[in-house]
């Protein structure tokens, strides 16, 4: 079975251990209500920014990569702690765009470090998932009593574009709180992208106490092969069914989960919101949509908030509104640079 | 098992009035129709189909199969064995394993009215194999005594875990309980699979016709002539998905293409906010 090892115990990388390239670490604690970051790491293409702000025992930190995009080949493996009290709450600066692989290009990962960069050999298409696939690995350690807030901005891939990323959070006990967002948009609205990237693999597993409490996988693919039949002739006529018709009218997807002590003043101010609605036959579609459920039999348990718009401003008024509550446990300043 | 007797089988667990809960449930459905998704020139009904169908799949087949593997290796070497004791050890090892299953499917399950309705159809289909499929005192002079000692081990297995979906010690969910039913019944995993994608296609037409969506002979042509291939390549796409959790240390098991994940958002969202609708006639 695939259980992580408990993860708390006190084993801590020297800092000054070598990272390997697209690789980044987060420690943060608190020590008489001043956030620090023992550690704040990273390497191309993934930078890491803290600037100096915060309310009492709350540390901000931007993840970003550089060149504001990630493109294929690219492997991004971030280790975030958050320890002693502290709330960490990590941001990005834009969204995070992912670019299908152009040859000649950066080839960011250590996979890849072998290859000469000075004549660049073409990939066939066909080859394995590796130079076209961009992938970020995330994993969080939030010790008791502490509280971890995810709050970036979408993704958007790009035309033709292979994303995946993978999202483990470790909450130590029940103490321990965290709000994470996850959100992705169509794509170049300019240019007329409409869902057109080729696969978008999301998944987040959240473990408490060393137990699976949640795993939300998201799989978006633009171009899935038509099944064959074992024999061809009998194959199936079942017409092409695009991506953009699957998920319209809507051009953002978010979905917030949520849990601990910190949020519980939060999730049961979106549940009052959520039971006032009231649905009566439409003719069409709203502007947006959202949904709350609870992940348990009460809010301690957890909650999830799917959000879709029809534009990414909008989606971004939604959380805003919904997560409003945080203010108080985030400060004021972070609470609006998160939803600027 | 014979191919008359499989047909035979496939014949009574199609049948529309088996009792499993799933007469109630719409899929999201109806909640899809009242936000205003209707679609043209291609029918609602389909449009809806075709999108909860893949996620279905993506998401469900995977658990079937697993379900069914565990309870085909007990019945099979059951079938060899003659140590009690072994078994009973068997089964709990099964047992154990069944629960594993259940919890990560209910960790997938964010949707609280999914969850609902994959746990109520759930435990009806374990009540089924007890009270509708095992042979009874009074029937006992038409069947195989071989078979009815293979009937009691299953129905072991099965009543045990209904027993701690009773305790509340596991949630009992759809695609585990009927990998586990079809695979106490002999069915193949093919055809288990086949057969749980068309009966889920099935309900949404049936939901469709009793929403006035869809007219009844429509909805019998809709089933013969597009559920079919619908069906036919999602059972082709997702028969190989597995879980990853009953895999050997060391395993080369990649959950971007072997697991199971959602692929359709927007009838998570949908569905989820089923009870908001000032009127419905389904409860899912």
């Amino acid at each position: 079975m695939n259980s992580p090892p408990y993860p708390f115990a006190d084993s801590v990388a020297s800092p000054s251990a070598e990272l390997k390239s697209g690789h980044g670490r987060i420690v943060v604690s608190s020590h008489a209500s001043k956030a620090v970051f023992s550690e704040l790491a990273a390497t191309y293409p993934l930078k890491l920014l803290s600037p100096r702000v915060g309310a009492d025992g709350v540390a901000v930190a931007y993840v970003l990569s550089y060149g504001g995009g990630l493109i294929g080949g690219d492997e991004v493996v971030l280790d975030v702690k958050v320890k002693d009290d502290a709330r960490l709450v990590l941001l990005s600066q834009g969204s995070t765009k992912v670019f299908k692989m152009r040859l000649g290009t950066r080839l960011a990962s250590s996979a890849w470090v072998d290859s000469s960069l000075a004549s660049p050999q073409p990939i066939p298409e066909g080859s394995a998932d590796a130079p076209t696939l961009t992938t970020q690995v995330m994993d969080y350690r939030v010790h008791e009593g502490c509280g971890l807030y995810l709050l970036p901005e979408p993704v958007t891939c790009f035309r033709d574009a292979s994303y995946k990323q993978i999202q483990r959070f470790h909450l130590e006990d029940r103490t321990s709180s965290l709000v994470l967002v996850d959100s992705i948009t169509s794509g170049r609205q300019a240019l007329g992208e409409d869902w057109d990237f080729a696969k978008y693999y999301s998944m987040n597993e959240v473990w408490i106490g060393g137990k699976l409490i949640t795993k939300d996988v998201m799989l978006l693919e633009g171009d899935r092969e038509a099944a064959k039949s074992p024999d061809d002739s009998s194959r199936h006529r079942v017409p092409k069914r695009l991506l953009r018709d699957q998920l319209a009218p809507y051009s953002c997807y978010a979905m917030v989960l949520l849990y601990g002590p910190q949020a519980q003043e939060t999730i049961e101010d979106i549940a009052n919101q959520y039971k006032e609605y009231i649905v009566y036959q439409r003719r069409m579609p709203t502007d947006s949509l959202w949904s709350f459920s609870l992940l348990g039999e009460n809010t301690a348990d957890g909650a999830v908030v799917r959000i879709a718009g029809k534009e990414t401003e909008v989606v971004r008024s939604c959380l805003k509104a919904t997560l409003r509550r945080l203010e108080r446990v985030i400060g004021v300043d972070t609470f609006r640079r998160a939803f600027a | 098992m014979d191919s008359d007797e499989e047909t035979y089988l496939l014949l009574l667990l199609a049948d529309s009035n088996l009792p499993t809960g799933s007469f109630v449930a719409s899929s999201g459905l109806e909640s899809y129709i009242k936000h205003g998704f209707s679609s043209s020139p291609e029918p609602t009904t389909l449009t809806f189909l075709r999108d909860s169908l893949t996620s279905y799949a993506r998401t469900s087949l995977a658990f079937v199969a697993d379900a069914h593997r565990l309870v085909s290796r007990l019945a099979s070497s059951a079938e060899n064995a003659s140590d009690k004791g072994k078994e009973s050890a068997d089964i709990q090892q099964v047992l154990e394993e069944l629960v594993t299953l259940d919890n990560q499917y209910e960790a997938l399950t964010l949707n609280h009215v999914a969850r609902r309705a994959s746990k109520a159809q759930g435990v009806a289909l374990l009540t089924l194999y007890s009270k509708g499929f095992t042979t009874p005192s009074n029937l006992s002079a038409y069947s195989d005594p071989k078979k009815r000692d293979n009937e009691k081990f299953m129905l072991q297995l099965l009543d045990k875990f209904k027993l701690q979906v009773r305790r509340e010690e596991v949630t009992g969910h759809l695609p585990v309980c009927w990998g586990a039913l079809t695979a106490a019944l002999g069915l193949t995993l093919e055809r288990a699979q086949y057969l749980h994608l068309f009966l889920h296609a099935r309900s949404v037409i049936s939901a469709s016709v009793r929403l006035n969506e869809l007219g009844p002979y429509n909805a019998q042509q809709t089933l013969l002539h597009a559920v079919r291939p619908l069906v036919a390549e999602e059972v082709e796409r997702c028969k190989h998905l597995r879980t990853g959790l009953l895999d050997e240390p060391g395993a080369n098991f990649d959950e971007m293409t072997q697991g199971p994940a959602n692929t359709w958002p927007l009838g998570e969202i949908l569905a989820t906010r089923h009870d908001l609708q000032h009127s419905r006639i389904f409860n899912s």
